[in-house]
């Protein structure tokens, strides 16, 4: 009895070292560190759904304008001052001066708004765009991407660029609003594409940071952690 | 108009009335009854059968006057008059006493603010799809606060009354009736108006009786009149006023000895005892002060509330919010202002001070009582068993033409006399041996003092005097066996006993007691050291001075003498005392000796302290008013020195007249004068007098005192143990009832309880009352301080649009937990300055909760607590990224739970839910330094003008406050888990620091406002923030 009980207490003991200072996730009493959280734009009025029809070009407009406005520091001629950083590394300054990488925008592909500028919502096929917050000095390990996933794999299929969803590590880190003037964070397009042969064009889209061990993607508080859902429906 | 004859006329129904039919009289028509019902109740007791002849009597109530009641009339006047016991108070059912601790007072203002929640709980509901539950959690905790609170207190009273319970007496009594030429013993309500009753010595009379004949009848009417001598009993009609007429015994009051036969004239509740018992449950009770303290108090608070919720809900609509979320507002900060802790606070405070009281022999039947006692400014003091020690008592003898002192002192310490006298020695025998006292058996082991008696109060004294100071008086009488004895009666006014004498002469003493000028005549000569003289003149003379001063002091007077009867009358003479046959006259006089009803040891000592606390104490007793004015001047209730009029006139040899009224402090007031008095002249009396006797004085006249000192403004406390002394009781502002020796109407109608019966525990009590008022102050003045960092944070939300710096939660953890043991242990701080040596509080200017005390704890100690709490709240949202200045405003995106990308003041990015881990962050810091300044706070609240350093630390409760508070603080932030179900996170250590220089200025600024207090007394900063 007063073994168990010892046992019991010596346990209660561990969780509350493990609480003042947790090696494996170096948290400090409690205090987690930063992640990222993910964004979709268009920004949505209400929840993160997305409704429109491609035969009304007035139903997605709204969205289109608010891609264009999004995306206006990532046309070329916005970038022009930016520096071309080498694939692959993080961008690691020491200052006094701190240089921002391009995002070519071509890279978002069928998403970029070049070839076609209604990004895919006058095809039946909208594009959203994900985004990661930026926190100051985060330094993603391994090799971060984005995969997004329909919940009903019949209904839809998703195409992500750049391809696989890849986010490059030269944009890591980021050193804050004033010193490191015309940072661009990267970002992640989702195309979705209805099946020809589905009745039913809505579905639930799941993208979540991936393939990074310090970034989490799973918080039962945070739905915007590391993930976004969100949801379109396409009318006839 | 007599009390049988108006019972004639009454029916059975409207005697009784039964509930049930009656159901719903109109209310104001019968509160108008009850009125004037109680109005004629204060009226004297008007009764005319003593004033009867034995054959009116007889013809009156149709009995026979020696075979009694038929069996069956007897039956039948039972059925028509109800049974002969008295109708109990209504008592308040126990439901409807929770309720009135869960909606009295203070928990209808906790009660509003739970309601106010709900309501606004409501309208987010409606209006919002997923509203934030606070308003509904803080509604239930509200009510959860008052219901606790309530259960808590209900239960506190209920653990008095089964005190009360425990000294009911379950015992039915049974009294000895004649009904159709038979005795019988019947049970005491069986009695009926008409019975003819036989009483006997240990008997509790059945009934008001008219006697028709008595042998040595002696009653005690203590319980009635107050007078602790007995009183003889007769048949003959002797006095107008049928309570101090000889031929009416009345129900509830004892035989002591003798017997005597009477007819019942009044049963139950038309007795004398039982309408002053309808008198006292007929009497409407007022408010206590501390209840009257509360309400101004809510009042207060209600307003302020008002004040900053209107002014915000305007504020809030001119910087353009809706409707619905400006009342939304509003709600919101009127129940922020509600103190959720005060209440438990004030009745745990009051609860510490009962059971504190209780230990020092004050029991409280009313928690709210606790404090009435401090305000008291007049107590109204009965004077048997109170103030004296309810035992007569050897006080003065004089023999060899000396006055020597006894020891009256409950512990007999002290004091001797000439004992080496013969003188004394004869007196003692003479006191020892004609004296039909003697002590109960089996108390061998009890000090002489304490040990019972039979017989009454003077003899038991002079018996218990001689065992003390002389010898055995069980083996003296054994020596010398009484012969034979003529027991005292009020015409002979003396008592005889023959004796053998103790040496082997075979002859007879005679020895003689009685008043004093009885005696006298008996005696031709005197005994002087042992010698015996003729009496002369001188003699005489000196037996008149020693007289009238020992009769001066209030005291009961004896003579004493003997006679060596002749040997004529040796042994085996045959006495005979219904025809005397043996010498009495020429008898040698030996010394008298004086009794009193000494005061208790402690009195004077507690009456000279409730002078010097500014509290006027009135003795009302129906005694004599020579023995009051004795006991007065023997406890100091007047004081040494003062004179009444009648001495003023006695010393300077004019008349009563033409004394100067506005030189008398002093007055003893005859009940009879006080009869004719209207209640100018009452006032006029107790408003130009400091030192008050009453004697004679009715029931009826004490409560007319009482209502005479409040109608002069005055708190007034209440001492008695008699039945008549429960109107009075009941009426003032503070009963305090005799535990030991009181009746049970007395204690029910009391608010508190003497347990020793002791008049100097009402001083104990009267300190620890006046001490719970400053503590509550105290505690009051912590508890609302920080209120102020409470409301803020939502007011800075509405108006500057940040972000909430401090949440439902962690204000409730404030008020309801850390607030609390700090706040309580307020109640055990120690006196300031000695506060018996002020004056009693002035009700109506000296209140609990001033604008003062709002002032500073509002307007100035809860800024600096805002101040240091918002101070925190940005230094931890800039250590975060968002900068003070970018915080304005951003409310909406704030608390926007789709904008999940907002940025800060460095570019960086937040979801809403890493937003809200930030704001509980801060709550939780807030929360923390609002516990730092309230260390401050308490330490600043422990003195009102004195400073920290003067007072000292020495209140542990306080210590150990201040470390529960901490470690309850820091367990609510670090414990795992706490994230979740209060939502309050881990603090960096570094961020307790934040409120440190606030907690240091709340501290260097009271004390340098005290300093200021005490250096310019009377001063502006005194006037403006001494609360």
């Amino acid at each position: 009895m007063t073994k168990k009980e010892k046992k019991s207490f010596n346990q209660s003991l561990a969780e509350w070292k493990r609480f003042i200072y947790n090696p494996t996730s170096g948290e400090f009493l409690g205090r987690t560190a930063k992640s990222w959280g993910l964004m979709v734009f268009p920004k949505p009025l209400s929840a993160l759904e997305y409704t429109f029809s491609a035969s009304d070009p007035s139903s997605y407009r709204g969205y289109i304008e608010d891609l264009r406005k999004f995306l206006k520091p990532y046309t070329l001629e916005e970038q022009k001052n930016l520096t071309v950083c080498p694939d692959g590394i993080l961008s690691e300054q020491k200052g006094p001066v701190y240089v921002a990488c391009q995002f070519p925008i071509f890279l978002l592909q069928a998403c970029s708004g070049m070839s076609d500028p209604d990004f895919g919502y006058s095809q039946g096929s909208p594009c959203v765009l994900v985004k990661m917050n930026r926190i100051i000095g985060l330094k993603p390990e391994g090799t971060p991407r984005i995969e997004c996933i329909p919940k009903d794999e019949n209904v839809a299929s998703i195409s992500t660029y750049p391809n696989n969803g890849i986010i490059d590590l030269k944009y890591f880190p980021y050193y804050g609003k004033k010193l490191h003037v015309g940072y661009l964070q990267p970002l992640v397009a989702a195309q979705v594409i209805f099946s020809a042969n589905s009745t039913k064009k809505e579905v639930t889209v799941e993208c979540k940071i991936d393939g990074s061990p310090n970034l989490k993607n799973q918080d039962d508080r945070d739905k915007f952690l590391g993930r976004v859902a969100f949801k379109i429906i396409a009318r006839a | 108009m007599g009390f049988g004859g108006k019972k004639g006329t009454v029916s059975p129904s409207e005697r009784n009335p039964s509930p049930r039919p009656k159901r719903r009289p109109k209310p104001i028509q019968k509160r108008k009854l009850k009125r004037k019902n109680v109005e004629e109740l204060k009226q004297e007791v008007v009764l005319d059968d003593h004033r009867l002849t034995l054959e009116q009597l007889s013809a009156k109530y149709s009995v026979d006057l020696s075979r009694g009641h038929t069996p069956e009339r007897a039956k039948g006047l039972l059925i028509q008059n109800g049974p002969n016991v008295l109708t109990p108070p209504p008592t308040t059912p126990e439901w409807v006493k929770f309720c009135k601790q869960l909606f009295g007072g203070f928990s209808l203002l906790l009660w509003t603010g739970a309601i106010l929640c709900f309501v606004a709980y409501g309208i987010q509901l409606y209006f919002n799809e997923d509203p934030s539950k606070d308003n509904l959690y803080l509604g239930i905790v509200l009510a959860a606060v008052v219901i606790i609170t309530g259960c808590f207190s209900y239960y506190q009273e209920a653990k008095s009354s089964k005190i009360m319970e425990s000294f009911k007496n379950m015992v039915p009594q049974r009294a000895l009736v004649i009904r159709g030429g038979e005795k019988m013993q019947i049970l005491v309500k069986d009695v009926v108006l008409g019975d003819l009753v036989e009483v006997k010595g240990g008997d509790r009379i059945p009934a008001d009786l008219r006697l028709i004949s008595s042998q040595g009848c002696k009653v005690d009417n203590s319980s009635l009149t107050g007078e602790s001598e007995p009183q003889s009993r007769s048949p003959d009609f002797t006095h107008e006023n049928p309570l101090e007429t000889r031929n009416i015994c009345f129900f509830s009051t004892n035989c002591v000895e003798g017997t005597a036969r009477g007819i019942v004239i009044a049963t139950g509740d038309s007795t004398v005892m039982g309408r002053i018992a309808s008198l006292t449950s007929g009497l409407a009770v007022g408010q206590t002060p501390i209840a009257a303290e509360i309400e101004h108090f809510i009042r207060l608070i209600t307003m302020m509330a008002l004040f900053f919720g209107v002014t915000f809900f305007g504020l809030s609509l001119i910087l353009g919010y809706g409707w619905l979320e400006a009342v939304i507002f509003l709600i919101g900060i009127i129940v922020a202002n509600v103190p959720e802790g005060l209440l438990a606070t004030v009745t745990v405070c009051l609860t510490l001070t009962a059971k504190r009281m209780a230990r020092k022999n004050c029991l409280v039947k009313n928690l709210e009582a606790v404090e009435t006692l401090g305000s008291t400014s007049t107590i109204c003091s009965d004077k048997t068993g109170t103030l004296t020690q309810n035992r007569m008592t050897v006080a003065h003898l004089w023999f060899d033409k000396t006055v020597y002192e006894a020891d009256t002192s409950e512990e007999q310490i002290g004091k001797t006399f000439a004992k080496g006298s013969d003188t004394w020695s004869v007196l003692a025998r003479i006191a020892g041996l004609c004296n039909r006292a003697d002590f109960k058996t089996n108390q061998e082991h009890l000090p002489i003092a304490k040990r019972s008696t039979t017989g009454d109060a003077s003899e038991s004294a002079l018996l218990k005097f001689i065992e003390q100071t002389y010898s055995s008086v069980t083996e003296m009488r054994e020596k010398s066996p009484k012969v034979a004895e003529i027991p005292f009666n009020s015409t002979n006014k003396y008592q005889v006993s023959i004796h053998l004498r103790e040496d082997s002469s075979q002859t007879h003493v005679l020895m003689m007691k009685g008043a004093p000028e009885r005696i006298l005549e008996f005696c031709s000569t005197f005994l002087l050291n042992g010698q015996e003289y003729p009496m002369d003149e001188e003699m005489a003379a000196a037996f008149q001075n020693a007289y009238l001063e020992l009769g001066g002091l209030g005291e009961r007077v004896l003579g004493f003498c003997f006679l060596n009867l002749p040997s004529m009358y040796a042994k085996g003479f045959p006495f005979n005392t219904d025809e005397i046959n043996f010498s009495m006259d020429h008898l040698c006089f030996v010394g008298l000796i004086s009794m009193i009803d000494p005061p208790r040891a402690a009195v004077p000592d507690a009456v000279s302290k409730c002078r010097s606390a500014g509290i006027k104490v009135i003795m009302v007793t129906g005694d004599h008013p020579i023995t009051a004015k004795a006991i007065a001047k023997g406890v100091g209730i007047i004081s040494e020195g003062s004179e009444t009029a009648e001495d003023i006139a006695a010393r300077l040899r004019i008349p009563v007249t033409q004394v100067d009224t506005r030189a008398v402090k002093a007055i003893v007031v005859h009940g009879s004068e006080l009869k004719d008095m209207n209640s100018q002249q009452l006032d006029h009396i107790l408003k130009n007098h400091t030192e008050i006797v009453f004697a004679r004085t009715s029931p009826q006249q004490k409560l007319i005192i009482v209502e005479g000192c409040q109608r002069l403004g005055a708190i007034v406390a209440v001492t008695g143990d008699g039945v008549n002394d429960s109107p009075a009781l009941k009426k003032a502002d503070i009963g305090i009832a005799m535990g030991i020796t009181g009746s049970d109407v007395s204690k029910q109608a009391a608010d508190m309880i003497l347990l020793d019966d002791n008049f100097a525990s009402i001083v104990t009590g009267v300190e620890e009352g006046r001490l719970i008022f400053d503590n509550l102050k105290k505690s009051i003045a912590y508890t609302l301080t920080s209120n102020i960092p409470e409301i803020t944070p939502f007011l800075m939300f509405v108006v500057l649009s940040i972000p909430l710096p401090l949440g439902t939660v962690t204000i409730l953890c404030i008020d309801l937990g850390t607030d609390m043991v700090p706040a309580i242990s307020l109640a055990y701080e120690s006196a300031e300055s000695d506060i018996m040596k002020r004056l009693p509080r002035n009700p109506k200017t000296e209140n609990l909760v001033n604008n003062r005390l709002i002032g500073m704890a509002y307007g100035q100690i809860g800024m600096i607590q805002a101040l240091a709490g918002f101070f925190t709240y940005f230094v931890i949202l800039a250590e975060n990224g968002f900068k003070p200045f970018d915080l304005l405003g951003i409310r909406l995106d704030w608390d926007d739970r789709f904008l999940n990308d907002l940025e800060d003041s460095y570019g960086q990015q937040w979801t809403y839910e890493q937003r809200k881990v930030v704001e509980f962050t801060c709550h939780t810091a807030f929360f923390i330094s609002i516990v730092v300044v309230q260390w401050a706070d308490l330490i600043i609240c422990k003195t009102r003008r004195n400073s920290v350093f003067q007072q000292g630390m020495k209140n542990k409760v306080l210590i150990f406050g201040i470390l529960e508070e901490t470690f309850l603080a820091a367990l609510l932030s670090y414990t795992p888990g706490m994230d979740l179900a209060l939502r309050m996170y881990p603090l960096r250590i570094a961020w307790w620091f934040c409120a440190v220089p606030y907690s240091i200025l709340i501290f260097i600024y009271d004390e340098i406002r005290k300093l200021i207090i005490r250096q310019r007394p009377g001063g502006w900063l005194e006037r403006e923030t001494y609360y």
